[in-house]
């Protein structure tokens, strides 16, 4: 009898404690953050923007159309100023009926001001917080993070849901949390991240065009590139074309050039695939790196009429091509480098990885010793494919 | 006896395998980071290998009495007194340990998933559970870790293939750069949590085949090793030297990084199941020694009565041990690897083994 007595105790024993614990923190009582920027307030505090999602409204399928009575807004945006992330944060909270939950941020906007004041002071936050992913997309806005954030998507929920698509899908540079922090980390290395700005984009069609005339969009337009921890300025749409083949971090895109033997018509190659190898040279006074980059790329539009399917032809478009790519690497080289004295380029980690005992002393002054450095770029094109077409289909001369 | 429990020398080896592995992947890898940097992984293997020296050392001294734990033989080798001495302080040592297994398993859980829930109630609940499973014996330990540490070990290169994404492996080179002391002072550290492979003095009596303890001590060792290295390959090659030497918890790290597809991530749960199933045996197999050690010291046929209270009091030090998990790293890395080694780990088994060389005790090993 006491056996079967104890074996019951024992089944309900669980039921109290599998209940719940102490740190129990049901869906309706969060405030979920989708993204997150953080500026610097006038008086030089942090000034903290959270967008926080509005679940209601996201179950309610507001998207579904028509259903104008029930749109909902699906965002609230929120800032509060404090002496540190945190401190911002928890005066946020005060004001929020809800307990702020991190564990679906997806962005990081780091405001233009901010980002030149030096993030070493606001990055520590996201990445001690169990709660902030190591995988959070980290970008620098031009102008306030705060605006940034106040932004919707036309195609996605949420601007910060936009963004995250935009970086993950290569639009640019992409960077997370956790390499942002290695590159602050590494003496070899300098942090890059893309910029996003709000743009007028589109024109929104549909029921609800009336309403909604003045759209922008948050998009990504470059690259912000930092000296240590201060932001030292930005590369354009082609310089991070540049940027990225010297990093080895090109996926995909598009090379426009002049058709070879018409250089007034203009022929677009789609890359399919690159390589990038940085190898490091020193004799003791110049450093000296030797890139050799080189890709595959498919035709892909072609506005002259020549034929571009003999050998030599296709020799002078792939000329022509890696001329291309040299020049948007050297100029990127030439604005990091020249205009910013900074490394972006992991340059200085292969430097360390092949002259270990060299770096001890140059690493505290790599970026002076960057400067100075020699870089040989070659590039080697390949054709490879020229789509569903081998010449143009119509040959008339205009 | 007070024990009449047969391992195979299989479960044998997986509990010895356990044993070390469930530290080592909470400790190990951000203290090696920050002494050898992205040379850690040598430092692992250095570890390893002055590891197996210490299991075979530990196997060596059982296999001379082997029908005798490390309670027992001290008695015959230095004399009663001295003997029982020796066997108190290593019931000591597995209290101790016990507790501070204790105190981590709390700590990690209350750090990443439960920051308001007291640490003292995560503990009291393992307690409970682990009074359980010691009261049953040595084998309903073992067993159970035959299904938890494939478990783990499986977990831990499915996480290293889907983290796969996010590594560098350039971020090993250069290697040797910081130079040879700092590796040392890494597999020094690494070294004494290889160490409680000394653990197995007090499995040898109970293994099947007790001349197979050193085959035992060598099969765990090798095991843990293995795949603790490709733990810390992934959190260097992942995170680099840097952040690997900031984290407190590296390993959940590298699980967390992962994310394919927006659709395979949060995969912290994983590290949960490894490092409770875990600490779980391990702590269990702690009490067990402590308890079956106070038994065979204290010459009582029957070491269960004693179970309650040890685990009563190895709890109340888990919570009196360090005030928090900051004081607790401290001990872990700087003071543990001295003491451990000098001690219980190396220095004594060592003196015991050249005493009862020098005085001809104990049976020749077969």
């Amino acid at each position: 009898m006491s056996k079967r007595t104890a074996c019951l105790l024992l089944l309900v024993l669980p039921l109290v404690l599998l209940g719940g614990c102490w740190s129990r923190q049901e869906m309706n009582e969060l405030a979920i953050v989708l993204g997150a920027g953080v500026d610097r307030a006038p008086d030089g505090r942090v000034r903290l923007t959270l967008q926080l999602a509005r679940p209601s409204a996201f179950a309610g399928g507001a998207e579904a159309g028509g259903g104008t009575a029930a749109k909902q807004n699906i965002v609230w945006v929120v800032s509060e100023t404090g002496d540190t992330v945190y401190e911002a944060e928890r005066n946020l909270a005060l004001k929020l009926s809800r307990c702020i939950y991190w564990g679906h941020d997806v962005i990081l906007v780091i405001g233009e001001e901010m980002a030149r004041g030096g993030v070493r002071n606001i990055s520590n936050f996201f990445m001690r917080n169990p709660q902030t992913r190591e995988t959070i997309w980290v970008l620098v806005s031009k102008g306030e993070a705060k605006k940034l954030l106040e932004s919707h998507s036309e195609l996605e929920k949420t601007s910060a849901q936009s963004v995250g698509f935009l970086v993950r899908n290569r639009a640019g540079l992409s960077v997370i949390l956790k390499d942002f922090q290695m590159a602050l980390a590494s003496c070899g290395t300098n942090p890059a991240a893309p910029r996003v700005e709000l743009q007028k984009l589109g024109q929104p069609q549909g029921p609800g065009m009336e309403e909604k005339l003045q759209h922008e969009e948050a998009v990504i337009t470059g690259t912000g590139v930092f000296k240590d921890d201060r932001l030292a300025g930005w590369l354009d749409t082609s310089e991070t074309r540049g940027l990225l083949w010297l990093r080895g971090e090109v996926r995909k895109g598009a090379i426009t050039i002049p058709s070879p033997g018409q250089p007034d018509k203009l022929i677009s190659l789609s890359l399919v695939r690159g390589k990038t190898r940085v190898e490091p040279e020193y004799d003791g006074e110049t450093v000296r790196f030797n890139v050799n980059l080189s890709f595959e790329a498919d035709l892909l539009e072609q506005q002259s009429t020549e034929d571009l399917t003999t050998p030599e032809k296709v020799a002078a478009v792939e000329m022509a091509a890696a001329e291309d790519v040299f020049r948007k690497c050297a100029d990127a080289l030439e604005k990091a480098r020249g205009e910013y004295g900074t490394d972006v380029f992991n340059f200085g980690e292969a430097f360390h990885r092949k002259y270990k005992k060299e770096w001890k002393v140059l690493k505290d002054c790599w970026n002076e010793e960057f400067a100075k450095a020699e870089v040989n770029i070659a590039v080697e094109a390949h054709l490879r494919r020229s789509g569903l077409l081998t010449r143009r289909a119509s040959l008339k001369q205009e | 006896m007070a024990e009449g429990a047969k391992v195979s020398s299989r479960q044998g080896a997986f509990l010895m395998a356990n044993v070390i592995f469930s530290t080592l992947i909470i400790f190990v890898p951000t203290i090696t980071a920050r002494h050898a940097r992205q040379d850690a992984w040598i430092s692992i293997i250095l570890a390893a290998g002055a590891g197996l020296l210490v299991g075979l050392l530990a196997a060596a001294l059982g296999r001379r009495f082997p029908d005798q734990t490390i309670f027992e033989y001290p008695a015959e080798i230095v004399g009663r007194w001295a003997g029982k001495l020796v066997g108190l302080l290593y019931v000591w040592w597995f209290l101790h340990l016990a507790a501070e297994s204790f105190r981590v398993f709390g700590e990690f859980l209350v750090a990443i998933f439960m920051p308001e829930t007291p640490v003292a109630v995560l503990i009291v609940l393992g307690a409970t559970g682990g009074v359980y499973a010691v009261r049953h014996g040595l084998e309903v330990i073992t067993r159970a870790n035959e299904i938890f540490l494939p478990l783990a070990f499986v977990s831990v290169v499915v996480i290293f293939i889907l983290a796969a994404g996010q590594m560098n492996f350039q971020r090993l080179l250069p290697v040797a750069d910081v130079g040879a002391v700092q590796v040392f002072k890494g597999a020094a550290v690494a070294l004494s949590y290889f160490g409680e492979i000394a653990a197995i003095a007090v499995l040898v009596p109970y293994l099947n085949k007790p001349r197979e303890a050193g085959q035992v001590a060598v099969a765990g060792v090798l095991a843990s090793a293995a795949f603790f290295l490709l733990v810390m390959l992934g959190i260097l090659t992942v995170y680099g030297p840097d952040l690997a030497g900031a984290y407190v918890f590296p390993t959940l790290n590298e699980t967390r990084i992962i994310s394919i597809a927006n659709f395979l991530e949060r995969l912290e749960a994983v590290n949960i199941v490894i490092w409770i199933t875990g600490a779980y045996v391990k702590i269990c197999f702690y009490l067990w020694a402590a308890a079956l050690g106070s038994a065979q010291v204290l010459a009582l046929k029957d070491y269960r009565p004693l179970v309650l209270p040890l685990v009563a009091v190895a709890v109340a030090m888990s919570t009196m041990l360090h005030p928090g998990i900051l004081e607790l790293l401290d001990f872990r890395w700087m003071v543990w690897p001295p003491y451990a080694l000098s001690t219980f780990e190396l220095g004594v088994p060592l003196l015991l083994l050249v005493t009862a060389l020098a005085r001809g005790k104990g049976g020749r090993p077969a």
